[in-house]
């Protein structure tokens, strides 16, 4: 009797289970169909050919010796590998991710998908994130939440592995939330989803009505050969503008003030070409019928512009750099004029922009799904981590350092670094240029994402009528013409998202979900309680800062 | 007819190398070890034991294709190897190149039992049928079949497609064996009548050899349209571990708090599978009401003889 109450199979390794490897150890000999006679409910997971050719495997093999191959199946009778099942004892079956498929990518191109899919918008606003933290703990702290939401993403790859006795083969994030929490968790996981899309779709509409403007206007001013100085800034071939002046909250420069709006000069164009009053519904005429494609593959094409606009901002920034060379000053703890100190207690407004610039805990399963070599995941995964890190510490730390600071304060850099130099300036009107292009390629993608995992979720249908979708369109449209319009801090609303997007996917749900499962397993420690739990309060923390600070 | 006459037989022809042993080897579990699959052809005179349909015997012949010596030896043998036979049943491979060539062995061993045994079934099998394209296996299964048909007259002959690595081998034999029950249209009746006496979900009858489904009923609707090949090729696994231990398989009864099925032995050709699906009725009601039963079908098969052929269309 005791023997009956052992388990057939060895003990399997916690937390690896692998299900999709063909490794030989993990290969059972048993055969057991998981049927159910009497009840209605159907849990067949094999086709009906593929079973009654199983048995005639089994049956034939009896007929000739184990050598034989007489009766071996020929290769043109073995089912697809989409429908070969490696079998368990316990009565569940998982299926075999075919070895030679055609769609398994070899290491490198899995880190630079996943730093092409990482590296958004979010890049722009760093040396203003840095500006906010202080130099010194600007960089502690990119390097510091790299390595925590590396941690939950890694968190987030390995949870679909330790779920038992069900193919989680082709589950993403919001699945296994499902799992474990139910609708609750499904639900949640979707609102949070969906708030981290429709807050980059709100700051890529403000930073396209902003390149939108800026290219307009260079345009404008070199058919039209005039030469505004319409900003406060450094004199020189290589001009950097302070736009705002008078956001300075130390606010003794005595330098002249600027309201800083548009419409100072009075032309007729400025009046019909403006930042926040025109442009952003210009720009609904372009969009919202892209909005309404039905299929995004067309968009999915231009991903490589994505790379271009990145490689093409790291070209100009060394320029600028070179150009304009150092300028930093240490003050540790107090600020002075031109320079702020290196720490402030602004700092959570650089954590919440770092929060949706090392965002990808909601798609990183599927990335990682195509890596050749599996067993690479989490190093592969760290490496791209470490790419992403090392692009935006560039990026901001020489932006920061080059920011000419004797005649500008280092408060002037904007949270888009880019509104720092004039329109007149040939660089950065071709960046302004590319982003525009990229980002009118990656708004639809963005507004596809949107409409199927609401609409999949709600409807159960990607694309439940034209009605549905233009409706949801319109909303999506109309949030990021009335940010363009009233409130086109994009610094802000990265922050704001970014802070409340992680909360939940990034901070909570992984860590809650691996501390269930490990409950569950009965595994879990004290000190895995107490991390976990501290990085819940991280998150929460986070969030709190973005409003309090 | 002398009893002590000759066996009737059931001839199992085709060309050298068509798949006749490893059908066999499938049909009536019969392992095939390595060295006695020749090199050469079947002279098959150590293959008469296998019982089949109660009193029938299985030859298997390898025709056409041999050596002169082959081809003399056959020759001479014919009139011993056509005398009796009940069944022809004939393959063909749909891969070979010389589809004259085995017309032209057909038809002789088609002269050969127009002389010998007129009143035998010919059945005609496209075998292989695994190794042609998907979308192209009907049409070329209906031109074999025209032309076969066209070159047995004034013979008539049933055709099937098979490929071991399908359903339809198993399907293909089935029919044969159907056809060659005597009085199967009576048994199937009477087996309807006992099911729903005994209140069975199901109940299946066997040939016994082979476990080729004769007839069966059942209640409802089933899920899965493969289960008698999957029983039949799960007992004979179990009668190969038995005949191991030189035990003969008699009877089987399984059961769990769903279900419970009765396999056990019913007239002399045949077993017969009954299932229970409402488990408060006690295993030795069932079987009682089995043995009472088989008297009954004993009496049915005994009353026209297996020296009858009737015409049965097939099902």
């Amino acid at each position: 009797m005791d023997e009956d109450s052992k388990p057939l199979l060895g003990s399997v390794p916690t937390g690896d289970y692998y299900t999709d490897s063909l490794d030989p150890k993990q290969r059972r000999p048993f055969h057991v169909e998981p049927r159910n006679i009497v009840g209605e409910d159907v849990q067949e997971r094999v086709s009906a050919e593929a079973a009654v050719l199983s048995s005639r495997v089994h049956y034939y093999s009896r007929l000739t010796g184990s050598s034989d191959r007489l009766l071996a199946p020929p290769d043109h009778v073995i089912p697809s590998h989409e429908d070969i099942y490696i079998y368990s004892p316990l009565g569940t079956a998982f299926k075999v991710q075919g070895g030679d498929s055609p769609i398994k990518n070899p290491s490198i191109v899995t880190i630079f998908a996943i730093w092409n899919t990482m590296m958004g918008t979010s890049i722009l606003s760093i040396p203003w994130g840095i500006k906010q933290a202080g130099f010194t703990l600007g960089i502690i702290i990119i390097v510091l939440m790299g390595l925590l939401t590396l941690y939950c993403c890694y968190r987030v790859l390995k949870s679909t592995k330790s779920i038992p006795y069900v193919d989680t083969s082709d589950w993403e994030f919001p699945d296994v939330c499902k799992y474990y929490f139910g609708g609750f968790g499904k639900w949640s996981s979707l609102v949070f989803s969906l708030v981290s899309l429709i807050g980059a779709m709100v700051v890529y509409w403000v930073l396209m009505s902003n390149f939108l403007f800026n290219t307009g206007k260079f345009i404008f001013n070199y058919v039209h050969n005039v030469n505004t100085s319409d900003a406060f800034g450094t004199n020189g071939t290589e001009r950097v503008i302070c736009p705002y002046p008078d956001v300075d909250p130390h606010g003794n420069s005595s330098t002249s003030l600027y309201s800083g709006s548009d419409n100072s000069t009075g032309l007729e164009f400025d009046h019909w070409w403006s930042k926040t009053n025109t442009i952003p519904f210009y720009l609904i005429l372009l969009l919202l019928p892209l909005l309404n494609f039905r299929s995004a593959s067309f968009f999915a094409r231009f991903t490589f512009l994505g790379t271009i606009s990145v490689i093409y901002l790291i070209f100009l920034v060394t320029y600028k750099a070179i150009q304009l060379g150092f300028h930093l000053e240490f003050h540790w703890f107090d600020s002075s004029m031109f320079f702020v100190p290196e720490f402030r207690t602004l700092f959570p407004q650089l954590s919440g922009v770092l929060t949706l610039a090392f965002f990808i805990h909601n798609c990183i399963i599927t990335l990682m799904k195509n890596n050749k070599h599996q067993e690479n995941n989490v190093r592969d995964l760290s490496l791209a981590y470490l790419l992403v890190g090392l692009t935006y510490l560039y990026v901001g730390v020489l932006i920061f350092a080059a920011f000419p600071s004797p005649p500008l304060s280092k408060e002037c850099i904007e949270p888009n670094f880019l509104d720092n130099f004039p329109s007149s300036d040939i660089l950065v009107f071709v960046a302004r240029t590319f982003l525009l292009f990229q980002m009118t390629t990656v708004y639809p993608l963005l507004g596809y994402l949107v409409r199927v995992q609401l609409m999949g979720q709600i409807f159960g249908n990607h694309y439940p009528g034209f009605l549905h979708v233009f409706v949801l369109n319109v909303f999506v449209v109309g949030a990021g013409v009335l940010m363009a319009r009233f409130y086109p801090n994009i610094g802000s609303i990265i922050r704001y998202s970014g802070a409340l997007c992680g909360l939940a996917l990034v901070f909570v749900l992984p860590s809650l979900i691996h501390m269930v499962s490990l409950k569950r397993r009965g595994e879990l420690r004290w000190t895995s309680t107490l991390f976990h739990g501290f990085l819940i309060l991280l998150g929460v923390a986070n969030l709190l800062g973005q409003f309090f600070m | 007819m002398s009893s002590t006459a000759m066996k009737k037989k059931v001839l199992l022809m085709g060309k050298s190398g068509s798949g006749k042993t490893s059908m066999r080897s499938i049909i009536f579990a019969n392992y095939i070890a390595r060295d006695t699959r020749r090199l050469g052809a079947t002279i098959d005179v150590e293959h008469s034991h296998v019982r089949f349909l109660g009193n029938l015997v299985l030859n298997l012949w390898d025709c056409g294709g041999q050596d002169t010596f082959m081809e003399n030896y056959f020759t001479s043998q014919r009139d011993n190897i056509f005398r009796n036979v009940e069944v022809l049943i004939y393959v063909f491979d749909v891969e070979s190149r010389e589809l004259e060539k085995d017309m032209h062995y057909y038809q002789s061993c088609l002269e050969a039992i127009l002389q010998n045994s007129p009143d035998a079934k010919i059945f005609c099998l496209v075998h292989k049928m695994d190794l042609v394209q998907e979308d192209q296996r009907d049409l070329i299964f209906k031109e074999r079949e025209e032309d076969l048909k066209r070159l047995s007259r004034p013979l008539s002959c049933t055709c099937f497609r098979t490929s071991i690595w399908d359903e339809t081998l198993y399907k293909a034999w089935s029919s044969i064996v159907y056809q060659l029950i005597p009085n199967v249209q009576q048994l199937e009746c009477n087996l309807r009548n006992f099911a729903q006496i005994i209140e069975a979900d199901e109940v299946l009858l066997f040939e016994r050899a082979t476990f080729l489904v004769i007839s069966h009923y059942q209640c409802k609707e089933q899920r899965d349209a493969h289960r008698f090949e999957k029983i039949s090729n799960i007992i004979k696994q179990f009668k190969l571990s038995c005949s191991k231990l030189a035990a003969s398989f008699q009877s089987m009864e399984v059961r769990n708090s769903n279900f419970a099925a009765f396999i056990d032995v019913f007239t002399s050709n045949t077993y017969v599978m009954v299932i229970m699906s409402d488990p408060s009725i006690p295993s030795a009601a069932t079987l009682i009401n089995i043995r009472n039963a088989r008297r009954h079908f004993e009496k049915l098969e005994r009353v026209d003889g297996p020296k009858h052929s009737l015409h049965m269309r097939m099902r």
